[in-house]
């Protein structure tokens, strides 16, 4: 039964995918030859340009956390519309996400730990 | 005797999905490694990225003279090639998932083009990069930069280099008539590598470039 109802999920993210309408927040829609793949691409090429604008203005306290973020957001695009992890079996998300997880707590750490010699 | 798993057809012109549970177990067991793989990949790369963002914390100076001596113009470039890659490979995957063979070959090969203009441009940047004394070589200037950001960013350009011959591996395949709107997942699983080093891209940009 369980696994049936997956399939049907399965079913459901690729008619979806094929269609060329974006269903946005707010109740708009928009329609573009390859749907959201172009649609999440072009939101990717814009993050981009911010990102650059960004980092060539000069550094101020929020110029890290904004380029963090926007560099977040790009990689959680791709991994949630590109790689279907929105859509695919959930065990993924754990399989990627605790390995992510660690990383990120492992380089705070280091980050936190001052240059001194021994 | 085998039960028949039967989705519906995505497109009015694509097939329907007819696949066996055991079909559909097999499908679900090569994901979940591919999924095993890209997690390991995550260590990997994270020890890499972390000890360049440890460098670059403790030493900002150093790296403000590197990236003021180079610029961002050529990374950036490559950066769009590369989100332009991603964008074919997941067009190609659409194409086979609407049964269109000849589309995905089209699509595959230029995930190919841009992944090899991406390594092409890398090497010239290394060149530019040499150029201004980021050097393992021992006495060069900037010999300490070097040693921090070459092995993220040439250890990445090799994930690229070996995604081309996957990308030239599907297409061969593709022009055996190997895939089809009911069997893509040959093209599946080198989408999810593909896209796990775009997203890797994506965060070396940002840490070693940007910052």
């Amino acid at each position: 039964m369980a696994e049936e109802k997956s399939q049907d999920v399965v079913a459901d993210e690729e008619v979806h995918a094929l269609n060329d309408s974006v269903h946005l927040p707010g109740g708009y829609t928009i329609t573009l030859p390859g749907g959201i793949y172009t649609f999440v691409f072009l939101v990717l090429g814009g993050l981009t340009i911010f990102e650059i604008i960004i980092a060539e203005l000069p550094e101020g306290l929020f110029t890290l956390p904004i380029l963090l973020a926007a560099s977040a957001l790009k990689a959680l695009l791709v991994v949630i519309f590109y790689m279907h992890l929105n859509t695919d079996n959930p065990f993924y998300r754990w399989v990627l996400g605790v390995p992510v997880g660690v990383a990120l707590l492992s380089i705070l750490y280091l980050l936190a730990v001052p240059p001194v010699a021994y | 005797m085998s039960e028949i798993v039967q989705s519906p057809a995505p497109t009015s012109h694509a097939p329907a999905r007819a696949r066996t549970k055991a079909q559909v177990a097999h499908e679900n067991n090569i994901k979940f490694a591919v999924w095993l793989y890209l997690g390991s990949e995550v260590v990997i790369f994270a020890i890499l990225i972390g000890a360049y963002a440890v460098f670059r914390y403790n030493n900002p100076d150093i790296v403000n003279e590197v990236h003021a001596n180079t610029g961002v113009g050529l990374v950036a470039l490559n950066t769009f090639l590369l989100l332009a890659s991603s964008w074919c490979m997941v067009m190609g995957l659409r194409s086979i998932q609407m049964d269109d063979k000849k589309g995905l070959i089209n699509w595959i090969g230029a995930t190919a083009v841009l992944g090899s203009i991406f390594i092409a441009l890398q090497a010239v940047e290394y060149s530019a990069l040499s150029s201004e004394g980021v050097l393992l070589t021992p006495g060069a200037e900037f010999q300490n930069f070097a040693a921090h950001f070459y092995p993220p960013t040439f250890f990445h350009g090799l994930h690229v280099l070996v995604g081309v011959v996957w990308a030239l591996r599907v297409i061969w395949r593709a022009r055996g008539g190997h895939y089809s709107a009911t069997n893509y997942l040959g093209v599946e699983t080198f989408g999810l590598y593909w896209h796990f080093v775009d997203v890797v891209w994506i965060v070396l940009f940002t840490v070693i470039y940007l910052w």
